[in-house]
């Protein structure tokens, strides 16, 4: 019985997953931007100061969770990289 | 099932649930509208909520998977349990730090120790403890073991954060969707908390195959090392089971 370490990867490689990312972050980047004037806009009936402490808020809730998620992706992606380096060693 | 099947369960899963989430982000920015008396704040829900949800789906998984390996010893349930361990930890990280942001603005504090968040808080410690309890010991199927008896525990939390708004005068509001009688919201606002939560149910999936199959490949490199470094007591490297 042959072991199965063939040189192709099963999985999305580290390198397509950063690549991925790089494409991705500026999307999410530029949509916040886009996404300001509307939700100020959203807010008007409210004070100004108010409504930029709202919008941070908002803002720093979606890039926590955001984080936390290409993070894990990216742990995920470095583990399966590794392992599949000691099966071809 | 084969890596090739959980392969390519996890890019389908992937694919439909970053799909959804561009919608959902799309839905909570541009098309739903702003709550009334809370403002732009509001819209931290379409995150907590279905990341509240995805936690507990985790958990269960955990719990699920824990139980049948203490019943069975299967190693393949203890990967799983292992995956669904750390999705639930990101989850229910995102609860945690989304409703403090949410909090302070709605009820003028970062947090306050009432039944509900407390007992959020209590889950998200049990489940690090469900790791800290897996490399407690040097016996690896002992740890297991361990890890999996307080994976099972851990998951009796659940029901209790949820039914706490009803048993004990609290802070946080009562379910506005999870209710006998129907969502008591705006339908605009039913259908963005629904694509948020079937996009990121969808990208926990894919993440937590992937992260199983990573499980069971190191799991696999193990066999193969330990046959490389002592043939003549366990088997060859070609002898060694295929993840």
């Amino acid at each position: 019985m042959k072991l199965r370490t063939s040189n192709r990867s099963i999985f999305p490689s580290q390198r397509m997953i950063m690549k991925s990312l790089r494409v991705l972050l500026p999307i999410v980047a530029v949509g916040f931007l886009l996404v300001l004037p509307e939700l100020l806009h959203a807010q008007a009936a409210g004070q100004p100061g108010r409504q930029m402490r709202h919008f941070w808020h908002v803002f720093a809730a979606y890039a926590v969770a955001w984080a936390l998620l290409f993070g894990w992706a990216v742990a995920i992606a470095r583990r399966i990289a590794r392992v599949e380096d000691r099966l071809k060693g | 099932m084969s890596l090739r099947t959980v392969r390519w369960a996890g890019v389908v899963l992937g694919f439909l649930g970053v799909a959804l989430t561009i919608l959902f982000h799309w839905q909570v920015f541009f098309w739903v509208p702003t709550e009334a008396s809370m403002g732009i704040v509001q819209r931290i829900f379409y995150i907590h909520l279905p990341a509240a949800w995805v936690g507990f789906f985790a958990f269960g998984i955990v719990a699920l998977c824990s139980a049948v390996y203490l019943w069975l010893g299967e190693e393949k349930l203890d990967h799983a349990a292992r995956a669904a361990a750390e999705g639930g930890m990101i989850f229910t990280t995102i609860v945690l730090t989304s409703g403090p942001l949410w909090a302070r603005l709605a009820w003028g504090t970062w947090w306050t120790w009432e039944p509900r968040l407390t007992l959020t808080l209590l889950l998200w410690f049990i489940y690090l403890g469900y790791f800290l309890v897996r490399s407690s010991t040097d016996n690896l199927d002992r740890g297991r073991k361990f890890a999996a008896v307080v994976g099972v525990v851990g998951a009796l939390n659940i029901p209790l954060i949820h039914m706490s708004v009803y048993w004990f005068r609290s802070l946080h509001p009562q379910p506005v969707v999870a209710r006998v009688d129907g969502p008591q919201l705006h339908p605009d606002m039913a259908t963005t908390v629904f694509t948020a939560l079937g996009a990121w149910t969808l990208v926990f999936l894919s993440l937590f195959l992937f992260r199983y199959a990573a499980a069971r490949l190191e799991a696999y490199a193990d066999r193969v090392e330990a046959a490389r470094l002592n043939p003549t007591r366990s088997a060859t490297p070609e002898e060694v089971m295929a993840p």
